[in-house]
């Protein structure tokens, strides 16, 4: 009994998210009966700053920033918070190019998917499908190694069984996204925001007193362990990492659905510009705790050979919760790798219901002359999204063993399939769908190939080779595509094909 | 405001905002690398962490203030509600 007391919190906690979903569901049964899928998938287009900045950050940040990317730090030290940090720069990046162009865009036309937008530029429907099935199949292996990841920390800290831990907030985030949409998605992202800030500050606040103060660590590190100290790590962390990791989780997140979605889902300029402020604060707030608890951790194991801790670096945090903090607190502290992994998969759950139902099923309804009733979409999107989540539960309850490494892939490949597509499409007048096809098609099945191979080039990630590739057959299939027709040019780029009736 | 306005003025908050993440990034290299050589700790740190890690953040949120303060501008407001009242 003695070991409820570890349980309770992240069940409280759980619980208090399933009755907010339920109240948002409440409030918004009205806006539901009339335009379902808009208030469903987008929150009516009415969020403010702090939700938006907050939403945004929560989904970003999954269960690796919690618990591998902690793990590497404890090996690498002070170079891995260095390269950490280059996050500071996605949240003002992708609300200060999309932001302001892809909102105007997206009350024009009534788009509630970022497919939407991309169907609309192109007109073309082979390029939508193929956008609809990378979201789903990358969304869902990222959606297994989020949970996996989650319920092994939880069986880890806690001592209750895998299954219990997946069983438990697994079950909870697939109601509380079916229920509370959007919107829903929106609000418990913040509170998981706040949730995973609260946890690792008492954890980072442990951590210290355990080790005998800061001081203590650091003289540890000078005395016996100075790669810690040095950028370079002697080597561990070559400058080859650092251009790749700049990449792969900075400048090439500019493009991912899952945060580009959130541009069509604020109220307006006020709300955009408090997220960028809000947003740059709170994603280094949680990249800097987060990660200095993994380098700080060097200072209670101790050990530097990784076989003393069962060779992974996955089990560096929860031997470190479990040996800086009693059983209530690591009970507390665990809230908040588990508020990062369900805001991660909520919003990815709710991209994919989206995708399939409103970008591919609603879609062919309506090419055939057919439409569905608002009950009718309501039924359907509420059931697929709870079926899409039961069956991400269930594979992962016996996941494939290497989705570890299908977890970052699939991150790599994302950003591949829609880099080009999203910044030519809104930036670039003459792009074309062939190229656009082809680069999203050629990128990707690049950047898969040289990643099943294990081949790189100069060392660098793979992803250097995915967004490069995607670009010189953007160049080659839009030499061969026709120019975009002028209602098309008129509604992307009324600035180059001006339409002076429209003036407000 | 016309359209087109808005989207030359959403072009150049793109351009902005792509200059100021170069400028992140220069400062992010200077502040940690161009540090890294120095022996001066601070609060038990070397420099470079300071820098490259707490100060190039702090930077970011400066930079990301001064872009939603004096880059991004309000066009959406009148603009919107009067489309959205009127209809197509």
């Amino acid at each position: 009994m003695e070991n409820l007391l570890n349980l309770a919190p992240a069940l409280l906690f759980l619980a208090a998210l399933l009755y907010i979903s339920y109240w948002v569901q409440q409030q918004s049964s009205e806006a539901r009966s009339s335009n379902f899928v808009k208030d469903y998938f987008i929150g009516g287009r009415n969020l403010g700053g702090f939700v938006l900045a907050m939403t945004t950050v929560a989904t970003y940040s999954s269960v690796s920033t919690f618990v591998g990317g902690p793990g590497v730090a404890w090996q690498i030290g002070y170079g891995w918070l260095y390269m950490a940090i280059v996050q500071m720069v996605v949240i003002f990046l992708v609300m200060g190019v999309f932001g302001k162009k892809i909102s105007l865009i997206a009350k024009e036309i009534d788009a509630v998917t970022v497919i939407d937008i991309i169907r609309a530029r192109y007109k073309s429907d082979a390029l939508a499908n193929m956008a609809a099935i990378f979201i789903v199949a990358f969304f869902c292996a990222t959606m297994v190694a989020q949970f996996v990841g989650a319920a092994k920390l939880f069986e880890a800290v806690t001592g209750y069984s895998y299954m219990t831990g997946l069983t438990m907030f697994g079950i909870i985030v697939v109601i509380y996204t079916t229920i509370g949409g959007f919107k829903g998605v929106a609000i418990t992202d913040a509170i998981c925001a706040i949730a995973m800030m609260v946890g690792m500050g008492i954890l980072f606040y442990c951590l210290l007193d355990k080790a005998g103060g800061y001081s203590a660590i650091m003289a540890h590190f000078r005395a016996h362990d100075p790669a810690m100290l040095e950028p370079l790590s002697r080597g561990k962390m070559p400058i080859s990492l650092y251009i790749s990791q700049w990449l792969l989780v900075g400048v090439c997140t500019l493009a991912l659905p899952q945060s580009v979605v959130r541009s069509i889902s604020y109220k307006d300029t006020k709300a955009l510009r408090n997220a960028i402020i809000i947003g740059t604060i709170v994603i280094g707030v949680v990249t800097i705790i987060a990660t200095w608890v993994g380098v700080l951790c060097k200072g209670v194991l101790t050990n530097p050979d990784l076989a003393a801790y069962g060779n992974s670096v996955d089990n560096i945090m929860p031997r470190t919760i479990i040996s800086v903090m009693s059983p209530f607190w690591a009970g507390v502290v665990i809230i908040g790798p588990i508020a990062a992994t369900i805001s991660t998969v909520s919003s990815l759950l709710l991209t994919s219901s989206s995708s399939i139902i409103k970008d591919v099923y609603m879609r062919s309804l309506e090419k055939s002359g057919k439409s569905l009733s608002n009950d009718g979409v309501k039924r359907l999107s509420m059931i697929f999204t709870i079926l899409l989540g039961f069956g991400i539960y269930l594979i992962s309850i016996a996941p494939p063993s290497v989705i570890w490494k299908i977890n970052m892939f699939a991150f790599g490949g994302l950003e591949t399939a829609f880099f080009w597509v999203m910044i030519f499409g809104l930036f670039w007048h003459k792009a074309n769908s062939t190229g656009a096809i082809c680069a999203m098609f050629g990128g990707v099945a690049a950047y898969c190939i040289t990643m099943a191979l294990g081949f790189k080039v100069m060392s660098l990630h793979q992803i250097t080779i995915g967004i490069t590739t995607s670009l010189v057959f953007f160049f080659i299939g839009n030499a061969m595509g026709k120019m975009p027709d002028m209602d098309t040019l008129k509604l992307f780029f009324p600035d180059k094909y001006e339409d002076d009736e429209k003036a407000a | 405001m016309k359209r087109s306005e808005q989207f030359r003025q959403a072009n150049r908050e793109a351009k902005t905002t792509v200059l100021a993440t170069v400028v992140v990034i220069l400062f992010w290299i200077v502040s940690g690398f161009g540090l890294a050589g120095s022996d001066i700790i601070i609060f038990d740190t070397p420099i470079w962490v300071i820098g490259g890690c707490i100060v190039s953040w702090l930077f970011a949120v400066v930079v990301a203030w001064w872009l939603a303060e004096y880059v991004i501008k309000d066009v959406d407001t009148e603009d919107s509600s009067a489309a959205e009242g009127g209809g197509k």
